[in-house]
């Protein structure tokens, strides 16, 4: 393949990407500057940036936890988003993919359904889900939320059926021939195929509970149970480097799951398998 | 069991009193029987303030040793300071005591979430003022009862540094020579000098305070004949934010507007007030007294940064951080006219106090950690490390002539406490707009401001109190 | 067969155990040697019965009268939460359907055992069920989580709130207070009501032009990124994606705020501005109509854009790059084959994208709430005019109590909205022609 590229294209391209990385990154570069502040008050800077940098903020986002037990709400988090990721996605995949590849008579409606359902404003639901969790006895109990997020999940299925809808039947046909039935052509062919958009259905399930507050605030009323989205809300208005701090430290594990996944959610696969 | 308990009690005529409490229930909940629960925790909900600066540990250090050998422990709460226990106590996920403000508290009496007190037992019952009693007392059937112990008094309190004074404020800030300085005493000259010192340095501000924050801009209302509710503060149909001559308060706060900057629309000086204060920008700031430790703090980091040692920049901070009641404000509703003739602040004000879920499994054990939190030892020792104005009549003696002002405030109405209706709930947003509006008037240019005169400014609050009154009753 | 014929067939040719499995589950499965399965049934009826007698026909009286006696604290009475009671009425209901359920089934079954045992064909087995699950019914037992969960967890909810607008649960009325059924009460009002009608217009108005903007500009930009970055011509994609992904990383709430200080008048861009001699700008406050609205939308794609980046990315390595080949050897050139090969392959695939995108902003909460929440506007019933009927929602329900009122409310945008979405959906290729690229 001949690989020819336009000297004006291409510098065309890495002038919209850079404008685009800027627009991206500057935000986050003030915000991730704004938590190394060493007067901890975002009113003393002039301009956009802090005077003069520290790591104390830092130091006290970890070491200070008598009243904001930020490590602790870090690991609630954590084990609340991987609980409802694994879940989550597991289930979402397993709809989406059954609605792709199946056709039976309650699939239409069903389809509809989810679509009026998810026209719903949510938090009108709010206080049936918290009557609900106190019948329950899941209160204060993290994997009560790990199970709403999980439950919610599949509501989402539409955009990984849209990829399913891709993933060429030919395959299946060929699998079915050779005798394998439907479940084994679900967990040995198809689910390798779909590495993409596991990864991008994990990923989004990892990263909602860290940004959702509404449920953790209404189902955790302890402060040591708090998820990091709820704490930084719950910070005094004086706590502003501590609060930047805390942003900014949520974005490392989402970050880190981003590099260590990334391989995945670009390679392509299917092509080859068409292939071979 | 008796006997036990009344030898534990916090203080000497507690025998004669634990007694009573037993016989006379005629306005405590029947629970309060005077028999202690055993092996208990008892949960605490506390401020964040109140945690964050220590208090609150001492408190239960000192409750949780004294009371060790009956079996009654109390623990932090660990909940959200702003929680609703209409919601939560229920199902059993409220704390079994609690510590709110005199408005919240009331809120929880309609459905009964919170018990009736046998108050006139217990030992701080003479110690506080009955204006302040009265904010938790509601008459259900014709018997009056009474549902928290008030703690503390809230109300804005003016907030300046000393040390910004000009050197010769002695001479010619202070006309009636009584060593205080006049921006303190009143809000004519208070705007007078907010203009001379930022036209000095167009960094620097006077009186900076955000007009968005309903609960600090009423009180520029009330003290011209305006009010909430009618039937003192109990009667929804009638909102009186545009009663009498509220106008005037709104050309007061417009014109106080004018000396500072765009930062009053939103509520960026709220927010960034202790460290401007702290650094010099601004002058002087009102807010409640329960954020003095928070202001002085801010202060002495300043004073740190500019070289002073530790101990010195406490000291420091101690000497010229000034909290006082809030300056006296001109009859004629003009600051710039240099009329004499003064009227007294009026201001918005809450009653902090402990109040007892109904849902706790310990009714008795909470009564005793109510009453040992109430003495004079601890509301002295709250009062030292938070700065409070405490309702305790004693402690407040010494506290300082600050917290004896705000009570003679309050007794003479110039305190007006937050309404314990729940309908009140609905005036802050309708009057966060109207107030917002009013300081971006400030900064609009002449054709296109909204707010030309008085007649204007009373629309604006007569349409502020049909929207407070379309949200409560429209839908209702 | 019309449904009476199907009943008089039944007993005409049904045997005495079929018969029986009407009154006790299983037993037709007991009869032709279905063992385990007999048993399953008849578990399933007694546990019912062990339900309703515990707490079902209590829950489902409940449902009817929202509670007899109110509690009172203070005296010491227990006393009825008519919420929960309506809560778990509504469960109940959900319980005793699925009972129906199983038990249409139980009867179905004894018919086709009693079938096979006559025509001497052995029973299936529940191993042979169970294989069935696996293979030909794999959707049954792949969806039964999934839709359970949503039942629980989502339709119940929504079913509740939907009957919270006949009842007049919300301002004073809410428990320990009784609530009542009030039936179309709360929409009578919502028609009497001159203030409602202009405010609702006007928001809805401008919540479908929100809805219709953001998604588009969401869709495209993020599009847009995806095919740019997948250019041949660009080195170090990783790299590139990393700036997204930053912005993806951190909270949207977190973000909101972020950017709603700088935009305040103490916020860097004021200070800037400032600084450089002219004057503050309110961005967002009370005269800013349009450009809160514009930062709303601009805001609103900074964080949708890095997650559809994501996801056309990944849609974008799904292709079937043989094609391509093809196409190289029929002599397409790169812009062709982008316009005919890409382009359609990309719009078809992230189709389900826009429709979660459309709905997902048009019930977008938190970027006004966070951005510009707080102001009720002249002209507006306790709404701004940047708010969206959530947010007006909610200001209705949650910060002025109107529960009930709120419920009936969102019942008449729920209708309204998801009955212009179902149609737009049902046309859409995503849902009709689903099957082009498989």
């Amino acid at each position: 393949m001949k690989k020819y590229h336009d000297p004006v294209d291409t510098a065309v391209t890495y002038i919209i990407l850079i404008v685009v990385a800027f627009v991206f990154f500057f935000p986050c570069l003030w915000i991730i500057l704004a938590s190394f502040s060493k007067s901890g008050s975002i009113y003393s800077f002039d301009g956009f940036f802090p005077k003069s940098y520290s790591l104390d903020t830092f130091k006290k986002l970890f070491t200070d936890t008598r009243m904001y037990n930020y490590p602790r709400w870090f690991l609630n988090t954590l084990i609340i988003a991987a609980g409802s990721c694994v879940l989550g996605t597991f289930l979402t995949i397993l709809t989406a993919y059954t609605m792709s590849r199946f056709r039976f008579k309650a699939r239409k409606p069903l389809m509809k359904a989810t679509m009026i359902l998810g026209m719903f404003p949510s938090f009108m639901g709010m206080t049936a889900v918290y009557l609900l969790m106190t019948q329950f006895g899941l209160i204060n109990k993290p994997w009560g939320l790990i199970l709403i997020y999980a439950a919610g999940a599949p509501m989402g299925y539409l955009t990984q059926k849209g990829y399913f809808d891709t993933i060429p039947k030919a395959i299946d046909e060929a699998a079915k021939i050779d005798g394998a039935t439907n479940f084994q052509i679900f967990t040995k062919i198809n689910l390798p195929l779909s590495r993409p958009i596991i990864v991008y259905t994990a990923l989004t399930s990892f990263t909602w509970p860290w940004s959702d507050f509404i449920l953790p605030k209404l189902l955790l009323k302890e402060k040591n149970l708090y998820t990091v989205a709820v704490g930084l809300m719950s910070l005094d208005e004086t706590e502003f480097a501590r609060f930047a701090a805390g942003s900014v430290f949520i974005a490392v594990p989402i970050i880190i799951l981003y590099f260590a996944l990334v391989k995945n959610l670009v390679e392509s696969i299917s092509a080859g398998a068409v292939k071979g | 069991m008796l006997v036990t308990v009344t030898a534990c009690s916090d203080s000497g005529s507690d025998s004669e009193s634990s007694k009573k409490t037993s016989q006379s229930s005629g306005t405590g909940s029947a629970l309060f029987t005077g028999k202690l629960e055993k092996n208990v925790k008892i949960q605490v909900l506390e401020n964040d303030t109140a945690i964050s600066k220590g208090y609150f540990k001492e408190l239960i250090d000192a409750f949780n040793k004294k009371y060790k050998d009956q079996g009654i422990e109390a623990v932090d709460a660990n909940m959200d300071q702003y929680l609703d226990l209409a919601n939560d106590g229920p199902y059993g996920y409220g704390p079994d005591v609690l510590y709110q403000a005199n408005d919240v508290i009331m809120k929880y009496v309609d459905g009964k979430h919170i018990l009736p007190l046998p108050v006139e037992d217990m030992d701080c019952y003479k110690e506080i003022p009955e204006s302040a009693w009265k904010a938790y007392q509601t008459k259900i059937d014709g018997k009056t009862y009474t549902c928290a112990v008030p703690v503390n008094v809230q109300a804005p309190m003016l907030y300046y540094r000393k040390d910004l004074l000009p050197d010769d404020w002695k001479e010619k800030w202070d006309e009636n020579g009584n060593d205080i300085p006049d921006m303190a005493e009143s809000w004519s000259r208070m705007y007078d000098f907010s203009k001379e010192r930022h036209a000095e340095d167009s960094k620097k501000y006077g009186y900076m305070k955000s007009l968005n924050d309903m609960y600090f801009s009423s009180g520029f209302l009330f003290s011209y004949g305006g009010y909430i509710f009618g039937k003192d503060n109990t009667d929804p149909s009638d909102i009186g934010f545009a009663a009498g001559d509220a106008v005037k308060g709104a050309n007061v706060l417009s014109q106080l507007a004018s000396v500072m900057n765009e930062d009053c629309i939103d509520d960026t000086i709220t927010t960034n007030a202790y460290s401007k204060l702290g650094n010099g920008s601004y002058f002087a700031t009102i807010s409640t007294p329960d954020v003095y430790s928070t202001f002085l703090e801010e202060l002495e980091k300043n004073y740190e940064e500019n070289g002073d040692s530790k101990q010195d920049a406490e000291k420091k901070a101690k000497e010229n951080l000034v909290m006082t009641t809030l300056p006296k404000l001109p009859e004629s509703g003009d600051l710039t006219d240099g009329s004499e003739n003064t009227l007294v602040s009026k201001s918005m004000g809450g009653i902090n106090g402990y109040a007892i879920s109904s849902y706790t499994k310990a009714p008795n054990a909470c009564l005793e950690f109510v009453k040992f939190a109430t003495s004079y030892e601890m509301v002295k020792k709250r009062a030292d490390i938070l700065g409070i104005a405490p309702a305790r009549e004693d402690a407040a003696k010494d506290a300082g002539g600050t917290s004896e002002q705000l009570y003679k405030n309050l007794d003479s109405g110039d305190i007006i406490l937050m309404p314990s209706i729940t309908e009140v709930g609905q005036i802050w947003t309708p009057g966060k707009t109207f107030f917002s509006d009013l300081a971006k008037d400030v900064f609009r240019t002449k054709d296109k401001k909204k707010y030309k005169n008085e007649a204007a400014m009373k629309k604006g609050l007569e349409d502020m109190c049909s929207q407070i009154s379309d949200a409560i009753t429209t839908l209702k | 067969m019309t449904r009476k014929e199907i009943i008089k067939d039944f007993f005409r040719t049904s045997s005495p155990a079929v018969k029986t499995s009407l009154v006790i589950m299983g037993a037709g499965h007991l009869r032709y040697g279905s063992i385990s399965k007999g048993i399953l049934y008849l578990l399933v009826e007694v546990s019912m019965i062990w339900y309703l007698i515990r707490r079902g026909f209590k829950d489902i009286e409940g449902f009817f009268t929202l509670g007899t006696q109110k509690a009172d604290a203070w005296a010491g009475i227990a006393g009825d939460n008519s919420i929960i009671m309506l809560l778990m009425g509504i469960f109940a209901w959900i319980v005793a359907g699925a009972f129906i359920y199983i038990y249409v089934q139980n009867v179905k079954g004894a018919r086709e055992a009693q079938r096979r045992f006559e025509e001497a064909i052995p029973q299936k087995t529940l191993k042979e069920n169970f294989r069935e699950l696996l293979d030909r019914e794999f959707y049954c037992l792949a969806l039964a989580l999934p839709v359970i969960g949503v039942c629980i967890f989502n339709v119940l909810p929504i079913v509740f709130m939907i009957l919270i607008a006949f009842t007049n649960y919300g301002g004073n009325t809410v428990p320990p207070e009784l609530v009542d059924w009030v039936g179309l009460e709360n929409f009578k009002k919502l028609i009497v009501l001159k203030k409602f009608g202009p405010t609702f217009i006007k928001i809805l108005g401008w919540n479908l032009l929100w809805a219709v903007m953001s998604t588009v500009l969401n869709y495209f930009a993020g599009l847009g990124l995806a095919l740019l970055l997948n250019k041949d011509c660009v080195r170090g994609k990783n790299f590139w994606r990393a700036f997204p992904i930053l912005a993806y990383a951190v909270p949207g709430f977190i973000t909101l705020l972020a950017f709603r200080f700088m935009f305040s008048y103490g916020g860097p861009i004021n200070q800037f501005i400032v600084a450089h001699g002219g004057f503050a700008i309110g961005f967002l406050d009370i005269d800013a109509k349009w450009s809160a609205r514009i930062i709303g939308l601009l805001v609103n794609c900074w964080i949708s854009v890095p997650s559809i980046m994501l996801l056309a990315t990944g849609n974008l390595s799904n292709r079937d790059m043989s094609i391509y080949e093809a196409a190289d050897i029929d002599g397409a050139n790169r812009r062709q084959q982008f316009n005919k090969l890409t382009m359609p392959y990309m719009l078809f695939t992230t189709m389900p994208v826009l429709l979660s995108q459309f709905i997902g902003n048009f019930n977008n909460f938190g970027i006004f709430y966070f951005l510009r929440g707080g102001l009720y506007k002249d002209g507006y019933f306790l709404a701004s005019d940047t708010d969206l009927l959530i947010n007006w929602l909610y200001n209705l329900s949650i910060d002025n109590n109107y529960y009930s009122i709120g419920a009936a409310i969102s019942l008449v945008i729920f209708i309204i909205t998801s009955a212009i979405s179902l149609a737009v959906y049902v046309k859409s290729p995503s849902y009709r022609e689903e099957d082009t690229f498989q």
